[in-house]
């Protein structure tokens, strides 16, 4: 291109720019040194164009839209225009006023970028949906309410595919003083309940409150949703939490500590309903721990957490736990035992995450994560007190950018008692995450039962040691959520 | 009995701690530049500390309970806003249970509300499009005109933070603006040459850089921001590489280099790790260290 036409066409863009946004132009412009170059550009405009009404031609309208760059944000280098130095773009800038305090950039500022985007205040809404499939020898002897439901019975194939979760979330800041979060979720297409709702609150010095319905921070695992969790199902001692954990309607007081490191104390107190149906002897439910007794009988639960950042890369986390209630009891032929006896939940839990800053290194991480439980029982109408207890000890290995292999071992009923026997189960899972927002897990399982116990014969389940796979696939749609250490 | 009391809620950081005028103002930021510029600006009335290192993909910091311990004690904070630190810093602020730097309090300052946004969507998004920011593209720290926008924000909220030492923000302020246009005429003669360069970036975070320095973005590694890149998409990348004769390939020193390296040596493009962020090298302690570093860094393909 002639170098003539070539200054044509730059002009007639020029023009163009201030024809098509003469009318929109903020007031204070795109600061001092901007503007001078536009007004650079227009004179020259106005002078070859007809005086007054700088129009361009058809011919030179589509040579500079030939010549605009395609919606790249990179501006392709404009030779000759007039640029002010950057010490003179320094003093503009320095110039402008700063937007006010705590306001939300003001109509100049947003446009000033090219457009404003959509103020809302509605609540951030998110929908994660979770599906799994897959086969067991014979069910799990129980599920937590979010493991997937794949029906079947305790010496009966379990298999198919089921909708494993769908939670739909709401989260917002009410006020200055409030924010409110509310988790709705349909486990196994089997109803609507409410996950969690609850507020916290935001201006209290030191101390936080909730209240509402909300996951006991009781250990590590009862805190985590579905989706965050790094296993299809959750470990087995989250049963003596309660079938869908523990959170029922409550409320909480968490005291940091004014310490130079993280130490947290929280109390909580809970209504916890009664079982739907009480354990029986003969069949697997677990026994309840708490939701007994009459309705004054509240379930009271105290965390402490602490946190050592030992290092950039390596970080213990550790929470030790206590929770005490009145036991439902369970049925055992025509009478019910235990009812009403007090029981109380002792906890410890342990995270230890090395993952080194900077990726460009590595990618590699590993977590560690293990709990403990204890419970006990006290003694009623002539039976002895009960005690019995497990864990859980996982690895979880990120081997690449987006993939991760998980080994767990749980160990339930250790200490075995007379209603809780030994269970065993060992699974190991690879993990594949598309993006942030999507994930697809495959996992297999061993399930080892004591046979001699005496519940596990009065359950008689076949085969005693049975081996299930699943295939888990689990996307979220909506507001990006943060994610908790 | 009142007197105990009242003592212990004191101890119990039970009664909010107000700043006393001789004590420095505790400034926490996200990342490293804007933790350099409140030091700039702030001089001996604030003590700052920063929640990510210079090294880290501050996209992806992890919500470490010990982050909440600074922010709870924090009397002002700064981020960069435009839902960057949107996966780790809205749980900390809300578990710091400090009222100040709530959002919209005088402690919060979102920097973005102080430069010109771009990349703003002029279209429906859909997460089709990879981790895409809806608000425009928050990696907008390293060009002076910026730095300049944002210690000015600094110091305008400094300054309400504390109107008794307005005098002394202000002079800090000028202190800073003098340093900076003390090197302007160097850094323009620096940029002169890089004008018109092709360039490949692996994020699209380069955006305000290539602006300033009329680089011209002809495509990115990343098929899509966040997204790692196809076999394919890398076959079109090599093949686009060559055809439009791009001469560098950008990068953070935070990404992965082993696709880069394998582009940039199927092609000849030259690969440019830089940092993007104070304290992303151990050379790299300020912001004027950053600019340098990135300009020398770009005059490395040039030459």
């Amino acid at each position: 291109m002639h170098l003539q036409s070539k200054i044509l066409a730059l002009v007639s863009v020029a023009c163009w720019h201030v024809a098509v946004f003469a009318q929109p132009m903020p007031a204070n412009g795109g600061g001092a040194g901007q503007d001078r170059g536009v007004a650079a550009r227009t004179g020259a405009g106005v002078a070859t164009a007809d005086a007054g009404m700088p129009v361009p031609t058809l011919t030179d309208q589509l040579d500079a839209a030939a010549r605009r760059p395609i919606a790249s944000a990179a501006s392709a280098p404009d030779g000759g225009t007039l640029e002010p130095s950057l010490s003179d773009q320094l003093d503009a800038a320095a110039g402008k006023p700063v937007p006010a305090t705590g306001a939300p950039p003001p109509a100049a500022a947003a446009a000033e970028g090219g457009s404003r985007f959509f103020q809302s205040l509605n609540p951030d809404i998110s929908v994660i949906l979770t599906g799994a499939a897959g086969y067991g020898q014979r069910a799990p002897l129980f599920l937590a309410g979010d493991d997937p439901d794949l029906k079947g019975g305790t010496s009966d194939h379990s298999a198919g595919i089921t909708l494993q979760e769908l939670e739909v979330a709401f989260q917002s800041i009410v006020d200055p003083y409030f924010r409110a979060d509310v988790f709705l979720t349909i486990p196994n297409m089997s109803g609507l309940e409410i996950e969690e709702a609850f507020l916290t609150t935001t201006s209290l010095p030191a101390i936080q409150v909730k209240a509402g319905i909300f996951r006991s921070g009781f250990g590590r695992e009862n805190g985590m949703h579905l989706h965050v969790q790094d296993f299809v199902q959750r470990p087995l001692i989250n049963s003596y939490l309660g079938p869908d954990g523990l959170r029922p309607p409550g409320a909480q007081v968490s005291w940091l500590l004014p310490l130079p490191f993280f130490v947290q104390l929280t109390g909580e107190v809970f209504s916890v309903a009664a079982p739907d149906m009480l354990a029986n002897f003969a069949s697997p439910e677990p026994v309840s721990t708490f939701g007994g007794g009459r309705r004054t009988d509240l379930t009271y639960a105290g965390e402490l957490k602490f946190f050592v950042p030992t290092s950039e890369s390596l970080s213990v986390f550790g929470g030790l736990n206590v929770a005490t209630g009145v036991t439902p009891g369970f049925a055992e032929g025509d009478t019910t035992l235990y009812q009403g006896a007090r029981s109380m939940l002792y906890g410890a839990d342990l995270y230890v995450k090395y993952k080194p800053p900077n990726q460009a290194v590595t990618y590699i991480s590993l977590a560690w994560t293990s709990e403990y439980f204890l419970r006990t029982i006290g003694a009623t109408g002539g039976n002895a007190g009960l005690t019995d207890g497990g864990f859980y000890t996982q690895l979880v290995l990120q081997i690449a950018r987006r993939w991760f292999v998980g080994l767990r071992q749980d160990l339930l009923g250790w200490p075995s008692s007379e209603v809780q026997p030994l269970n065993s189960r060992t699974t190991l899972n690879l993990t594949f995450y598309p993006s942030e927002f999507s994930k697809l897990r495959g996992s297999v399982q061993y399930d080892a039962l004591d046979s001699q116990a005496s519940r596990v014969q009065q359950i008689a389940p076949s085969p005693v040691n049975s081996f299930a796979a699943y295939l888990q696939f689990e996307v979220a749609i909506g507001a990006h959520g943060a994610h908790k250490f | 009995m009142k007197r105990i009391l009242i003592l212990f809620a004191i101890a119990a950081g039970l009664v909010p701690q107000w700043a006393s005028a001789s004590e420095p103002l505790k400034v926490v930021t996200t990342i490293e530049t804007l933790a350099d510029l409140a030091r700039r600006v702030g001089g001996e009335k604030v003590s700052v500390e920063s929640l990510s290192h210079g090294y880290q993909d501050p996209h992806y910091v992890e919500a470490k309970p010990n982050l909440t311990i600074s922010l709870h004690r924090a009397d002002l904070l700064i981020r960069v806003g435009l839902d960057l630190e949107i996966g780790w810093l809205p749980i900390l602020v809300t578990e710091s249970r400090n009222d100040r730097i709530q959002p919209g309090q005088l402690g919060d300052l979102d920097t973005s509300t102080l430069v010109e946004v771009l990349d703003i969507p002029t279209t429906q998004l859909t997460r089709a499009m990879g981790d895409i920011h809806p608000k425009g593209n928050p990696h907008f720290w390293i060009p002076p005109v910026n730095a300049v926008r944002i210690a000015k924000g600094i110091a305008e909220r400094l300054k309400q933070l504390r109107p008794e030492a307005k005098d002394y923000f202000e002079a800090q302020f000028a202190k800073f603006l003098s340093d900076i246009k003390g090197r302007a005429r160097e850094w323009e003669a620096k940029a002169k040459p890089l004008a018109g360069m092709k360039v490949v970036t692996y994020h699209k975070s380069w955006t305000y850089v290539s602006k300033w320095l009329k680089l011209e973005e002809v495509s990115y590694v990343e098929i899509k921001p966040g997204i790692p890149p196809s076999p394919d998409h890398l076959l079109r990348l090599v093949a686009l590489i060559k055809a439009e004769k791009v001469s560098a390939l950008l990068m953070e020193d935070y990404y992965n280099k082993a696709i880069a390296q394998e582009v940039a040596g199927q092609t000849g493009a030259k690969l440019v790790p830089m940092p993007s962020d104070v304290g992303a090298r151990p050379g790299v302690k300020t912001y004027f260290d950053l600019v340098d570093a990135i300009l020398r860094n770009l005059d490395g393909v040039i030459r």
